[in-house]
């Protein structure tokens, strides 16, 4: 393995977009407090209180993780992409770097990405609500886990765009809506019917619930689950990007 | 030293590349020995860039064996990219990073720290020193390709593929470029390149392959080319216009120009009395002779004649050995 070459790819992804932090931490902070001020400011003055918490408490679990989905997402799709439009994806295929590196690189730094713009967009959401941790561990795994999913998913996306609205392709049609119907400003247990049973085949209905469970300790589902369906799902997303990497999927000619 | 014994650094067999129903390398064999200087010549789309790309990793062959450094690429794939190193003929750059940075990156890329001595000496070789630190947005296309080559090399690779290393570069850069290759192939690194300057292959190849239409037309020491293919031209100016040439010139194959002004005699570099012959009777005729302009044999001609008539007389022989 060549470990001081996925190292370099590492530190190579998270210089990138700590150089623009406007872009890549700032922004994300800012539409995310606006979820808080929009939704949470409006809507507490009518629900005041979900499982037992604060309106505004129990959205921040799910405010975090959608920051640290889209995060890990876009920054690994749109890493990738660049890397093909620019040409310099050519240094990556004939340097002495396998799947595997390649995966630790780009999903390591969008990991990084996206656990810090977790932990700001919770840093806003201790401001807005007060803090809360009630399993750290948990908390933590169902952060990384997550993280490295949609880390892999944007690498997915990436490798598959090969125009700039493609790229926009997933984030658009497949993660806004699992995002958004993932119960990350409502309790999935108080749809009706139909709807919530819909839900239960939302992945991200899980990942919500268990950070919710780590931050505030009430959730829908036992505290294994989210772990479960994560891991499930980053084997999963590693085994294919493996293979399309090994294979140079839309990457080589 | 480039040596007939060395053993081979590359070695290529049967080399096949389809996209679709198009054939862009048709069973390509070649072998490279350790410390030559290699010229891959052809027109655009003859197949240069995908036989680099199908043995560094960027195409991925239809069928063939490729060995770099003896090593199956299709059995190890990264292993003999450690001491491999390619200057794409596309110019890449990433905007976030200067010229440091990027090599520093490459190195680390290859297995090694940051080697501030090294890269300081590269970018030294392609005067890049004063642009160290600019983010590489800024550099302009020439200095763009020269930092290609830097970090082509940085990691001290004993194979490099230049593919149109010198394009856009002017022309000072390009003749210490030459040199700077001189020195790689002095110190025992193999050097495999593609370019539209035939003069640059003229300069440098140990040994030149022709290619045309995913075809080796042609595989030959680059001396030996020149000395089997090529023509010398002889010029020979007079001080006034002449109407016409004395017979015996003519039969000799001496042509007057169009305009008058010259004699002109071309003959096979292997020849050895055909100009003196030619001189003397031009002498003996008492013209007025001004001035001898001889051209020695140019691969320019040897590759326009290959590609003429050796691409249709070779479409069958695949793989042409000297």
């Amino acid at each position: 393995m060549n470990r001081l070459g996925m190292k370099t790819l590492l530190m190579k992804e998270i210089r990138r977009f700590v150089r623009i932090p406007g872009q890549t931490l700032l922004s994300p902070l800012i539409s995310t407090s606006l979820y808080f001020v929009v939704f949470g400011s409006a809507l507490s003055g009518r629900i005041s209180q979900v499982e037992g918490v604060p309106y505004l408490a129990f959205i921040v679990p799910g405010l975090v993780f959608l920051s640290v989905a889209n995060n890990a997402f876009i920054n690994a799709s749109s890493s990738i992409f660049s890397s093909k439009i620019q040409g310099t994806i050519v240094d990556l295929l004939v340097a002495p770097l396998g799947p595997f590196e390649l995966i630790v690189g780009f999903a390591g730094g969008a990991v990084v990405r996206g656990i810090l713009v977790g932990l700001l967009t919770w840093l806003v959401g201790i401001f807005f609500a007060g803090p809360s941790l009630q399993h750290a561990l948990l908390t933590l795994g169902v952060l990384v886990l997550g993280a490295y999913t949609f880390a892999l998913l944007g690498l997915l996306s990436g490798l598959w765009a090969e125009k700039f609205e493609q790229v926009n392709f997933f984030p658009t049609f497949v993660m806004l809506p699992l995002t958004f119907l993932g119960g990350v400003f409502y309790n999935v247990e108080q749809l009706p019917g139909i709807w919530r049973t819909v839900s239960l085949f939302n992945p991200v209905v899980y990942l919500v619930d268990g950070l919710r469970y780590g931050m505030l300790g009430v959730g829908m589902f036992q505290p294994w689950v989210a772990p479960t369906v994560l891991t499930a799902l980053a084997l999963v997303s590693t085994v294919i990007v493996h293979a399309l990497l090994a294979r140079g999927y839309k990457l080589t000619s | 030293m480039y040596g007939a014994m060395s053993p081979p650094v590359l070695s290529i067999e049967g080399l096949r590349k389809q996209y679709g129903n198009f054939t862009a390398l048709h069973d390509v064999s070649l072998e490279i020995p350790a410390g030559e200087i290699f010229a891959l010549l052809g027109p655009n789309g003859a197949g240069k860039s995908t036989l680099i790309g199908a043995i560094c990793g960027m195409v991925r062959k239809t069928a063939g064996k490729v060995r770099l450094f003896g090593i199956d690429i299709d059995e190890d794939p990264v292993t003999p990219r450690y001491r491999v190193g390619l200057v794409p003929q596309e110019i890449n750059f990433d905007p976030f990073f200067n010229p440091v940075e990027c090599l520093e990156i490459q190195q680390g890329y290859y297995g090694q720290k940051p080697d501030p001595e090294r890269i300081r000496e590269v970018l030294e070789a392609m005067q890049l020193t004063s642009k160290a630190n600019v983010v590489t947005r800024a550099l302009s296309g020439g200095m763009r390709r020269r930092l290609l080559i830097a970090k082509a090399l940085v990691h001290r690779p004993q194979l490099v593929f230049l593919d149109e290393p010198t394009a856009g570069v002017d022309v000072e850069l390009r003749r210490d470029l030459w040199s700077y290759i001189r020195r790689l192939r002095a110190e025992g690194t193999t050097v495999v390149l593609t370019t539209h300057y035939l003069e640059e292959a003229e300069e440098l190849a140990d040994r030149v392959g022709i290619i045309d239409g995913g075809r080796l037309l042609l595989l030959e020491e680059k001396a030996a080319l020149l000395e089997r293919l090529g023509k010398r031209q002889t010029a020979v100016h007079f001080t006034e216009p002449q109407q016409s040439l004395p017979e015996a010139l003519g039969e000799l194959g001496v042509v007057l120009s169009e305009d008058g002004n010259s004699a002109l005699y071309t003959e096979q570099a292997t020849s050895n009395h055909g100009s003196g012959r030619v001189l003397g009777a031009l002498y003996s005729a008492g013209l007025p002779i001004r001035d001898v302009e001889t051209q020695r044999p140019r691969l320019e001609e040897i590759l326009i004649e290959v590609l003429r008539s050796g691409g249709a007389a070779n479409a069958q022989k695949q793989d042409v050995q000297a």
